[in-house]
């Protein structure tokens, strides 16, 4: 026996040796204490908690030698096992949609009338179309600028010194001083501490927004909004609260509820954001400007205003709502506004603190990967506010040609005009007969509004304006061919369908510019009138 | 670390080596040389006849000696760079371009033609790795400069709120950005902002005007001083040196703005369409080799607007890991779904097509609608070149649609500077969408789409850049119609049978262009698809300079590529890119590199890019040569390397024994760059 047993009383031993020589070394580690102590305290004589310890240590262990990449499609519930041969043959059977769809006859045909210009843009451009000049009231050329001889010779001036490329972006040398005098120039323009500028127009606000709004900022924007600010915020990835088209009414009440909303889950505070338009791309109205301000001052947002059509078309000398409604252009914490539409030159600026601005030279995206913009298309932007700063009478000029334009239309019975009375762009919606016009027109729409408001997480509104757009869009662009054979030029404000949030009703849009003189608008616009009428009788 | 101090003139390390006063005696010598060179130039002219009078001789030919050694505002040559060396030209060679913008170069050896030898395989690229001491001790710098980091925000949060306001929350305000997202900006990118948005004056050609500035506070304000400092620019992308404010293609704008003006107001749809516009796509289909092209105003915005409307929801994008962030951009607001590849790996992408292609889309296994496959034709952080011949043969049996993004590529490589297709002999509608930008190689800007004329038709409707954007301006365009049409040359007999009706469909002249030849390039365009005020001189009409930039690109992308090796550098990318970029790893080498370049007697700008556009560990000096550069321009930026190189410890590639000395390969450059690629 004592010898049977002798050689299991070694390994016994052995392993009692090995084990208290285990626990010596383990105790002479730094921090071998604590551990013990973290132990014994939740292992507290229950063999089971300490059983769940080990499960959680390793999950942990699993979760991070877990490859992060192919976790989407490879993860085990869903990812199928093919051999090689099943994988060629599927392959093998695979067949592609094609790339793009040939345009139709429709499309090919409507493509074939956009308005292309002969020689220089301007008031009486001649059209390739029909070899004839025709009166302007398509492009974007609001106080005239497209043709200032001064801008032109400083532009040319420019090329002479810089060339027509920057050759980079801003970070490695293609930050020239005369981008640097733009962004001045802007700034003092419109009195902020500082400004900034992008090399487009559409790419600036939906650059803008990326930069500062992040995951879990809270967004509250207008149902009716353009492109470049739905792009901007689907790159976010913010959180998005709705308000009804330019009704403050509605934004109030979507602000108490965001509050509500933030109050019941106490959750931390977030960075929130009101984003609008102050002339709307879609349809021409105008936001209440003193109305937004103090909104945003009481609920503590931070407003994002995108003045790419106000900047250089309304105020006394062009700076946009700011001026108009006399409010300090720094209580607005990102202003953008485009210089390709308001100063006939190209790309958009955000104007604003210097914090707000410095933050854009690197997280902007298309700040901070793209070339910069032209210089010389920079000094015709500076030489731009110059003229817009010395000479108000081109805004007057403009007033009146709008409103002269106004008078005109306001008589057509067939039609409707959402936009504002003071504004650039003139968007002209067709009256429907074939519906009741409660549902057609956006404002009576308003006035018979239901006493329950929207959903502000649906950028769909309540009561959704009816409208067949197949049908007005042919019926509009009828119009403008017909117009565009009688030598004016118009075009129908042009939307990829399908592709906006919410689709915008099919309209005309009007541009005015004050390099028209009186009379050729009011001739210009009585051609449409006539057409208008004799349409839709 | 003692490097955020800025370039104060007191408290750089490595003052500016005091300017030897400068030899007039060579300088006055050279520019009698020219001008009698001038002289005898303008006689000659005078005997032979012009050949046609389309092709109207400009003043440029003929502009005097002041015209081409520009001395301006700088004052003599003491930095070397206003006045060229070496041997000043005969009668034959006409200098028509300003030695500052783009460099005086006649020596027909320094010439090299970047073409991928037919058959052969794809090289693939190596990265070589450095020591571990240098890995090693680049974690520990961004260690040190972490803590350091955090202590400072720390410290500083507690004696003095008010500078770290905007990072609090502050009256109910959330702060702007958290101060955990803006760490690296301001700890880390701040210490070395000396690097980054320096502000230029002039022509960002060969030489670059920088305006002095210094920082008081440790770079939270920079001061623009008025002095300038004229400086070898190996950083702005002019590949093929047409950024220029003189010469055939300024010329061109000029008149372009006289008669067009300076912008198009608005965008295609709605009423910023004019005749030229027109007339540049179909240039630029013509110079790509594709049946029809749509430009748009900005290069980012061309992938940005444009991909969204190739693809949606359903189906795959296969992204190449480095591809640019307007590439990103525009995959993700296109909602469809979105894989990566490692870079420039053949296999991972064929494994990745197989198993996107099996297992159809996720959840639902339903096959996808379509899959698109974006690569870059060369990348602008690596220098590598996408391996076209092999995505080719994927794209045979795996039936996706390519998009190659030529922004870098385009002008650059190629016998005939039409890109990656051009440089592997491969017909460019082999690819369903080529697309490039203007502002790398043409010294314009914006960018271009190309493909058949089907899809850019739908483009023009479907992509939001004809509806949403302006226009881009006419300057612009003529920038692009000019450099375009040099380096395809123009044909003046017209080849091309009817005139070309303008604008009456937006790309019906681009259309009737192509029909009458199938593989059009290379080819010269006729001058009937140009505009009929556009007169370009004699050297730039024939495509002579245009060869020339081209040949004097290559040479000098391969020079400065295998110099760089040959001294002992670790360098990326493939030797015919102009993109070199320098590996440095330790972040406190890019301050030191940067200014020590700066310094010198020929100052000399180059770029560094770090992370987070590079992984951490690779930081880098990225190179970016162009064609205004002359040999000895590439002699120096070696010779500063070299020097620097030694003093930072750079030299982690090739062994001691494999080396060349910096006088070997200046003296061997035309051997060197002579090497075939697979010896090499």
């Amino acid at each position: 026996m004592a010898s049977a047993s002798s050689p299991l009383d070694t390994v016994v031993l052995t392993i009692a040796h090995s084990l208290s020589a285990v626990e010596r070394t383990f105790y002479k580690l730094p921090g071998s204490a604590i551990i013990e102590r973290y132990v014994r305290s939740s292992h507290q004589n229950d063999p089971g908690r300490t059983f769940l310890e080990l499960i959680i240590f390793f999950l942990v262990v699993r979760t991070l030698l877990q490859s992060r990449t192919r976790a989407d499609s490879n993860n085990a519930k869903n990812f199928i096992e093919f051999t090689e041969k099943e994988i060629d043959e599927l392959v093998e059977d695979w067949v592609p949609e094609p790339l793009s769809r040939p345009l139709d006859d429709v499309e090919a045909a409507e493509l074939a009338a956009v308005p292309v210009v002969a020689g220089p843009n301007g008031p009486h451009p001649i059209l390739v179309n029909t070899g004839k000049p025709a009166i302007n009231l398509a492009s974007l050329n609001f106080t005239g600028l497209a043709n200032n001889e001064h801008i032109k010779q400083r532009a040319l001036e420019a090329m002479r010194k810089y060339g027509v490329g920057s050759c980079g972006p801003t970070g490695f040398y293609g930050n020239f001083d005369v981008h640097i005098q733009c962004e001045k120039d802007i700034a003092e323009f419109l009195d902020t501490e500082s400004a900034i500028l992008y090399w487009q127009g559409f790419s600036t606000i939906s650059s803008v927004i990326p930069a500062f709004c992040k995951r879990g900022d809270i967004i509250v924007v207008d149902r009716a909004v353009t492109l470049s600010i739905q792009k901007g915020m689907e790159i976010s990835r913010s959180t998005i609260r709705w308000y009804d088209h330019n009704d403050l009414h509605s934004l109030e009440e979507v602000l108490q509820s965001v509050e509500k909303e933030r109050r019941k889950r106490k959750g931390p505070l977030t960075r929130r954001f009101i984003i609008t338009e102050g002339i709307f791309e879609r349809d021409g109205t105008m936001t209440d400007l003193p109305k937004l301000i103090e909104l945003k001052q009481k609920y503590k947002y931070r407003l994002i205003l995108d003045e790419s059509f106000s900047f250089g078309s309304v105020g006394r000398t062009g700076r946009g709502l700011t001026e108009l409604y006399n409010v300090k252009a720094s209580k607005v914490d990102m202003l953008v506004g485009s210089c390709a539409i308001g100063l006939c030159a190209t790309g958009g600026f955000c104007a604003g603190s210097k914090n707000v601005v410095e933050h854009q030279r690197i997280n902007a995206p298309a700040y901070v990967f793209s070339a910069s913009m032209p210089p010389l298309l920079a000094v015709s932007a500076s030489e731009g506010i110059n003229v817009l700063r010395d000479t108000p009478s081109l805004l007057t000029r403009l007033q009146d040609n709008i409103r002269a334009a106004r008078a005109l239309l306001d008589q057509v019975e067939c039609i409707s005009i959402p936009s504002h009375r003071a504004s650039p762009i003139i968007h002209i919606y067709l009256r429907n007969t074939a519906y009741t016009d409660n549902l057609l027109h956006p404002s009576s729409a308003a006035s018979m509004a239901s006493s329950k408001p929207s959903n502000p997480s649906s950028p769909v509104p309540r009561d959704v304006p009816v409208f067949d757009i197949e049908r007005e869009e042919r019926l509009l662009q009828e119009v403008v061919e017909e117009a565009m054979a009688q030598g004016v030029m118009i075009t129908k404000a042009k939307r990829v369908r399908g592709l906006e949030i919410t689709e915008a009703r099919p309209s005309i849009r009007l541009a005015m510019s004050s390099a028209l003189s009186k009379s050729d608008t009011e001739k210009a616009v009585h051609v449409l009138v006539k057409i208008l009428k004799r349409k839709f009788r | 670390m003692a490097l955020n101090r800025g370039s104060s003139p007191t408290s750089s390390i490595f003052k500016k080596q005091k300017h030897s006063p400068s030899s007039p005696p060579t300088a006055a010598s050279y520019l009698s040389a020219l001008s009698q060179a001038d002289a005898r130039a303008r006689n000659a002219q005078r005997g032979t006849p012009t050949s046609t009078p389309a092709l109207s001789l400009s003043s440029s030919l003929t502009t005097s000696t002041e015209d081409t050694v520009l001395t301006e505002e700088d004052g003599g040559n003491s930095d070397g760079l206003a006045i060229p060396v070496g041997k000043p030209p005969n009668s034959e060679q006409l200098y028509t371009t300003v030695h500052t913008e783009f460099g005086h170069c006649y020596n027909e050896e320094y010439r090299h033609i970047s073409q991928h030898p037919q058959g052969a395989p794809v090289p693939r690229h190596v990265e070589q790795d450095p020591p571990y001491y240098i890995l090693f001790s680049t974690y520990i710098s961004y260690l040190i400069l972490i803590v350091l980091g955090h202590l400072r925000d720390f410290l500083g949060k507690r004696f003095r709120a008010q500078s770290y306001k905007h990072l609090t929350p502050h009256d109910g305000y959330a702060p702007l950005n958290s101060d955990f997202d803006s760490f690296y900006t301001r700890r880390l990118k701040k210490r070395m902002d000396e690097c980054f948005l320096q502000p230029v004056t002039g022509v960002a050609g060969r030489t670059i005007s920088l305006l002095d500035r210094y920082t008081p506070d440790c770079n939270q304000t920079q001061i623009i001083l008025d002095t300038r400092t004229r400086a070898l620019n190996v950083s702005s992308y002019n590949y093929l040196g047409f950024a220029q404010a003189r010469g055939g293609c300024a010329d061109a704008v000029e008149e372009s703005m006289k008669r067009y003006g300076v912008t198009s107001c608005g965008s295609r749809l709605e009423g910023g369409s004019t005749d030229l516009h027109t007339l540049a796509e179909s240039v630029v289909a013509k110079f790509v080799g594709m049946e029809a092209a749509v430009i748009s105003s900005m290069g980012f915005a061309t992938n940005s607007t444009f991909i969204p409307a190739l693809v949606s929801k359903g189906c795959l994008i296969i992204s190449d890991e480095l591809n640019h962030s307007s590439i990103r951009f525009g995959a993700r607001s296109s909602g469809a779904h979105v894989r990566m590849f490692k870079h420039n790996d053949m296999e991972a992408l064929e494994s990745l097509l197989r198993e996107a292609i099996s297992q159809g889309q996720p959840k639902t296994h339903r096959p996808w609608k379509k899959i698109l496959l974006i690569v870059e034709g060369m990348y602008s952080m690596e220098g590598t070149m996408v391996d076209l011949p092999s995505v080719l043969m994927l794209k045979e049996k795996y039936k996706f649609y390519l998009f190659v993004d030529e922004a870098h590529s385009i002008g650059a490589i190629g016998p005939h500077g039409r890109g990656v297709c051009d440089y592997f002999g491969v017909d460019p509608r082999k690819v369903d969408v080529l697309m490039g930008t203007f502002t790398k190689s043409f010294g314009a800007s914006g960018g271009y789409l190309s493909g058949n004329k089907a899809l850019i038709d739908r483009l023009r409707i479907r992509g939001y850049s004809g509806a949403y954007t302006e226009a881009i301006a006419p300057p612009v365009l003529t920038q692009i119609i000019a450099s375009m049409a040099s380096i395809m040359s123009i044909d003046d007999d017209g080849s091309v049978p009817g005139a070309i009706k303008l604008g009456l469909h937006p790309s019906s002249s681009s259309s009737t262009l192509h029909q009458v030849v199938d593989y059009p390039h290379p080819g010269p365009i006729s001058q009937r698809a140009l505009p009929h005020w556009l007169s370009l001189p004699l050297p730039l009409a024939s495509g002579a300079e245009g060869l020339m930039r081209l040949r004097r690109l290559s040479f000098n992308s391969y020079y400065l590529h295998r110099g760089l090796d040959k001294l002992g550098f670790i360098t990326y990318g493939h030797p015919s890119s102009p993109i070199v970029p320098l590996l440095l790893f330790n972040p406190a080498k890019m301050i030191m590199f940067h200014r020590m370049m700066k310094d010198r007697k020929t100052p000399i700008v180059i770029v560094v890019v770090a992370y987070p556009a590079t992984p951490l560990v690779t930081s880098r000096v990225r190179f970016c040569v162009s064609a205004s550069h002359t040999k000895e321009d590439i002699d120096s930026v070696l010779m500063a390397c070299d020097e620097i190189g030694d003093v930072l410890d750079l030299k982690h590639g090739l062994s001691k024994g494999e080396r060349w000395s910096i006088d070997e390969v200046c003296r061997r450059a035309v051997e060197l760059v002579h090497i075939p690629d697979h010896e090499h």
